[in-house]
């Protein structure tokens, strides 16, 4: 039962990650991505570790991927045309490299003796939420605050990024439709500064003010 | 030969199926009282023309949807576009199998039965992280509608959700600290004691209710978090292209999101199955006292789903920016405090 599993969620995983690199357009890729997630987190949990599982599919396939998909629905990504491969002698090299692999894992397979002693049978509770906790919270405290810190240096770093973008003054803001203004039009209470209202009429113009180069022509897709 | 796992198996399916046709009517009955209760508050009738008081309406609507054509726009991402309504249903179909709904009888001819479809040690994260793919429904319809207006609706709907998902994930942590346990069955035992009444987490837990109830209702679109469906700016938002069936998947899946994130908080914060004094009257493990159980919890969630219809009578819809400005700077420290204070009294051993 548990082999017929793994051979249908196996199965999915590497069908869809070929379908990643195989797809021409972004956000089929994009979905194919989250199908390889949610089949290893379906392999997690027959390995008996379900709080794996739970947390791939809300963090990889519901957080990191979302917003995958959505840079490539608000940049709407054109689909990748056919073209000659730049570095073609790096194709049969390519090959040459996945045939060693490929007998790396035969050599393997064949030659190594399996061990004598199997693992035991017992249902493991490595997996389980409150283990899990009390690792993460003892004997890895200090690995587990160092990448909180990691993370929030992400964050910061990431926001002072987007902040650099003195394309607008910073007190301006986009209001969702045809428009960029200064705060001080929208909110009285703010003080006047340099900033003024840059009137625009149509998503082009904003465009144009933003410095985002769109040709509408060929943004339809197929 | 052994049929008692054929026997288990069997039954399963039983539950699944009388789940899910009690929920789907459930839901549909709701939309019914949605539009009753629409027009009690705003002074009208409502419909009540198909059969008794129109109780047969959620049958006829049911009965156009399938008739009506099934319209493609001509430049949209046909894969895409029929895989969204999908993606939203099925996630909001597949949460339901984790809630309890009664407590442990001694049924006739069986063993003692849990009521509960599927039991399992994470079922709280498992809960969250199917919401959590239900967005790709919404963004991806509204994406491959090919229409601007539909894009903004599916835009500020996964916005929306994955901000308040936050706030709801946090304010769950409260409860998750004091059951130590995200086994939903072992949470709403916990809450058994005053004599059903301890409903424990309700009483201890205000601020982590109140900020799930305000990001509950913001997940599930509804008013006045309903910005994705602003028909005044966005025509109908992400669904604006979909017809027939389709859209009456999306209708569903909104509806079945309502109702789980209703079950959810019956569970978490209501104390689940547990009437007060109903052990006490029935003796535990008896049928009846079970009935009365899977009573009271469905007379709980029912609670929940004319709150909802109740805001919608009553509130106006947010604004985009005060929408962002209320989950990230306002529900999301709040939970952050409730979480803190929630330990602080846990390692004190207060709780």
């Amino acid at each position: 039962m548990l082999v017929l599993l793994f051979i249908i969620f196996a199965g999915m995983a590497v069908g869809c990650a070929i379908a990643v690199v195989a797809q021409r357009n972004p956000l089929y890729s994009a979905i194919s991505l989250i199908g390889v997630f949610i089949s290893l987190a379906c392999l997690y949990v027959t390995l008996a570790a379900p709080f794996i599982a739970a947390v791939q599919v809300i963090v990889y396939a519901g957080a990191i991927m979302v917003l995958v998909v959505f840079v490539i629905m608000l940049l709407n990504v054109e689909q990748e045309d056919r073209r000659r491969p730049r570095m073609a002698f790096l194709v049969p090299a390519a090959v040459g490299m996945a045939a060693v692999l490929i007998a790396e894992v035969a050599f393997i397979l064949s030659s190594v003796q399996l061990s004598a002693n199997t693992p035991t049978q017992n249902i493991s509770d490595v997996g389980l939420t409150s283990s899990i906790g009390t690792g993460l919270f003892t004997t890895y405290l200090l690995p587990f605050e160092i990448t909180s810190i990691l993370l929030l240096m992400a964050i910061v770093g990431a926001m002072t990024l987007a902040r650099q973008a003195k394309m607008l003054s910073p007190r301006a803001r986009v209001v969702p439709g045809a428009q960029v203004l200064a705060l001080n039009v929208i909110d009285p209470r703010v003080p006047l500064d340099d900033t003024k209202a840059i009137h625009v009429h149509t998503t082009t113009e904003v465009e144009k003010v933003l410095g985002i180069e769109h040709d509408h022509d060929s943004a339809q897709r197929d | 030969m052994d049929w008692q796992p054929i026997i288990d198996i069997a039954l399963k399916f039983l539950a699944i199926t009388i789940a899910f046709t009690v929920v789907l009517l459930i839901v549909a009955y709701t939309v019914l009282a949605e539009r009753r209760v629409l027009g009690l508050i705003q002074g009208r009738l409502g419909p009540n023309r198909v059969g008794f008081g129109g109780s047969l309406q959620p049958f006829a609507d049911l009965l156009k949807f399938i008739l009506k054509e099934d319209i493609v726009p001509d430049k949209s991402t046909r894969f895409v576009y029929f895989l969204a309504p999908v993606i939203a249903t099925m996630a909001a179909l597949m949460t339901m199998i984790v809630y309890p709904f009664g407590p442990d009888v001694n049924l006739p001819f069986l063993h003692t039965t849990h009521l509960v479809i599927a039991r399992f040690d994470v079922a709280l994260l498992y809960v969250l992280g199917v919401t959590s793919v239900g967005v790709y429904g919404i963004a991806l319809a509204g994406w491959s509608s090919n229409n601007k207006y539909s894009l903004m609706g599916g835009l500020r709907s996964s916005a929306q959700m994955i901000s308040y998902e936050l706030a709801l994930g946090l304010s769950l942590i409260g409860v998750i600290l004091q059951a130590g346990t995200l086994d939903l069955q072992r949470i709403v035992e916990l809450q058994s004691r005053w004599h059903g009444a301890g409903w424990f987490l309700f009483w201890l837990q205000p601020l982590g209710f109140i900020i799930y109830l305000v990001s509950a209702i913001a997940e599930t679109n509804r008013v006045p978090f309903d910005l994705p469906e602003a028909e005044t700016e966005l025509v109908a938002g992400f669904h604006t292209e979909y017809s027939a069936m389709k859209f009456a998947l999306f209708f569903l899946a909104e509806y079945i999101n309502m109702f789980t994130v209703s079950m959810l908080a019956t569970t978490l914060f209501l104390g689940g199955w547990n009437v007060p004094f109903a052990e006490d009257i029935f003796g535990r493990g008896t049928v009846l006292f079970g009935l009365v159980s899977v009573i009271g919890f469905l007379v709980k969630v029912c609670f929940f789903l004319f709150l909802y219809i109740w805001l919608r009578g009553t509130l106006p819809r947010f604004r985009f920016d005060q929408l962002m400005n209320f989950g990230w700077k306002f529900l999301l420290p709040l939970a952050l405090v409730n979480i803190f204070i929630t330990a602080t009294l846990v390692f004190l051993n207060v709780l």
